[in-house]
């Protein structure tokens, strides 16, 4: 389509708006974090403080506590991939018997709010003396998460040609071995989408943590909670610190960005 | 493999010969039928270990809920029956009711005002392809990629008393205006919703402008042989044409904006008073803090509902011709 030259213009005005409204707090939160300043009063380059940075990973416990992240996320992002394969798979090519059923009941889970499972959810795993443990929480994540991991790998798996697995089984081909050999190397792509949002809702969660996990088993987000409640005066330490816990998921949306966004648009499409 | 596969297969075989004789399948076909039953018995035990996680710890826990929520319980001593107690509690409270209130002003900030900035730039964008969109987008998408802990942080600095904002407001000579903005029972709130605003906007924008791109360009090429204005094109064209991403954007934001937690536990705990209480920080506080179980699970029985029910009712309108 044709525009003049005037209509292009205002539409890089804008967008250009816009893009300065989302990056201006976030500026200022870099400017405070490199600050000298305890009150993060922005400075000169020249005087940037890096070493706020080794000071706040050295006083919130940040080396415990991203160890604790990175460990839950890793083992999250791989056990959901191994569960998305196995049910994607059974429903979008095997066919699962009572899907008419099942299936909705998967898709209902997408819309179950974590508010409406939290309470029982603690208090059974206390009884089961649960609550605190890292295999806990990797597995109430693995739970919640197997929703979105079915409905992704199906509509990944039912988008490839079914001639494929029709001629693979005359060739003999068990289920488990067209899976693994002939199925996922397929759905790479996916895969990769999956994994990277898996991590980043993993890594980025706060709720969870915070009730199930506590003292030396603190998550990241967690133990930014109470670094920045202890540091009320210390804006420039407070905001190396969230720095240093967003960079993981940043580094990654830097590298992946369009895996990342196609990723959430066709995510946020699902329901 | 199970008997009930196996004696459905033998029912087919044995009604086959009723069925008229040439339309009778053939011997391959009624094979490969039967190849397809027993895999969908593969299908159900490749899906036993997802669906038993999901189940354990999703759908045990919901019917518990439900279970919880007609009990009073502190956590510790004998759970004692209720009935419908714990949801009057919730709906009757005027602590508790003031939440559903704080919810509607936080879904004016987190769903209507971000609609409509994102309809407005989609619109304001239809009418060609911009060059450097990806960077854009690269940027509208980055409060989404964010934990909301470092976005709390963010805006816990802005509004600082002698934060961002009350520096620019006295710059310009409006300090008068300048306040502690998230200890003001006035000011917390919609400065809590505005953060949502910030959040969700970009998403709204880059979902709007990939639903345009969708529409057909014929569409507008016909509006505008017609003499159809800017507006009138928008009203005509791109607006029904949104339908689907109007819907998701409502849905996911209205949901948003009713479980709202970390933003507020971070930044108010609920507080001054409790002017920024939300559903969610009540139920974590009956929950966890001050046990009063079977109301924090009722809590979360009607949260759980609404948000069904909104998705449910937009889907539902937004669907009808």
């Amino acid at each position: 389509m044709r525009i003049s030259k005037t209509e292009r213009t205002v539409n890089y005005v804008v967008l250009t708006v816009m893009a300065v409204i989302v990056l201006f707090p976030i500026g200022t939160f870099v400017a405070a974090a490199l600050s000298p300043d305890r009150s993060g009063k922005p400075v000169g380059v020249g005087s940037f403080r890096w070493d706020n940075f080794s000071t706040a990973w050295t006083q919130a416990g940040f080396s415990r506590a991203m160890t604790v992240s990175l460990i839950i996320a890793v083992s999250v992002v791989i056990g959901q991939v191994v569960l998305a394969l196995l049910g994607g798979y059974a429903f979008g090519v095997l066919g699962v018997a009572g899907e008419k059923v099942l299936f909705p009941v998967v898709l209902l889970g997408m819309m179950i709010s974590m508010e409406a499972i939290i309470v029982p959810l603690y208090y059974q795993f206390r009884t089961l003396g649960m609550t605190n443990s890292l295999p806990g929480i990797i597995l109430i994540n693995l739970g919640m998460g197997v929703p979105f991991g079915i409905f992704w790998m199906r509509a990944a798996f039912r988008a490839l040609p079914r001639a494929t697995f029709e001629s693979a089984e005359l060739d003999g081909a068990g289920p488990l071995q067209m899976l693994r050999y002939l199925a996922t190397p397929m759905v790479r792509p996916a895969i990769y989408t999956l994994i990277l949002l898996s991590f980043m809702w993993t890594w980025n969660d706060y709720f969870l943590s915070l009730v199930f996990l506590h003292g030396a088993n603190q998550t990241a987000t967690v133990a930014l909670g109470v670094f920045q409640g202890k540091y009320v005066t210390q804006i420039n330490l407070m905001a190396a610190g969230g720095l240093i816990v967003a960079a993981p998921v940043l580094i990654l949306y830097v590298i992946f960005q369009r895996k990342f966004i196609s990723g959430m648009l066709a995510g946020a499409i699902k329901e | 493999m199970s008997s009930l596969a196996r004696s459905t297969s033998a029912r087919t075989e044995a009604g086959a010969p009723a069925s008229v004789p040439g339309a009778a399948p053939s011997a391959p076909a009624v094979r490969r039928r039967s190849l397809r039953r027993r895999r969908r018995w593969v299908g159900l035990a490749f899906a036993a270990l997802p669906l038993g996680i999901y189940g354990l710890v999703v759908l045990v826990p919901l019917v518990q809920s439900i279970q919880y929520s007609f009990y009073q319980w502190d956590g510790v001593s004998t759970p004692s029956w209720v009935g419908v107690q714990n949801y009057v509690t919730f709906l009757t409270d005027p602590v508790l009711r003031s939440t559903f209130s704080h919810v509607l002003v936080l879904i004016g900030f987190f769903a209507l005002l971000p609609i409509a900035l994102g309809l407005l730039s989609a619109a304001l964008l239809t009418r060609g392809q911009q060059h450097g969109m990806a960077i854009y987008r690269w940027i509208f998408f980055l409060p989404q990629v964010m934990t909301t802990v470092v976005i709390a942080l963010v805006f816990k600095r802005i509004y600082a008393p002698d934060g961002p904002l009350n520096q620019a407001l006295r710059a310009v000579g409006l300090g008068s205006l300048a306040r502690t903005w998230l200890g003001d029972f006035t000011w917390a709130l919609p400065a809590l919703g505005l953060i949502g605003t910030w959040v969700t906007f970009g998403f709204c924008m880059v979902l709007f402008i990939s639903g345009t791109s969708a529409i057909a360009p014929e569409l507008y090429e016909a509006a505008r042989v017609d003499g159809a204005g800017p507006v009138r094109e928008f009203f005509a064209i791109t607006l029904p044409g949104l339908r689907g991403q109007l819907a998701i954007a409502l849905t996911l934001t209205i949901t948003a904006a009713l479980r709202t937690f970390d933003l507020v536990w971070i930044t108010t705990h609920g507080g001054p008073g409790t002017s920024t209480l939300t559903p969610a920080v009540a139920l974590y506080k009956a929950a966890f803090q001050n046990p009063q179980v079977g109301l924090a699970a009722a809590i979360g029985v009607v949260m759980a509902v609404l948000c069904l029910a909104v998705a449910l009712v937009i889907t539902r309108v937004s669907e009808r011709d």
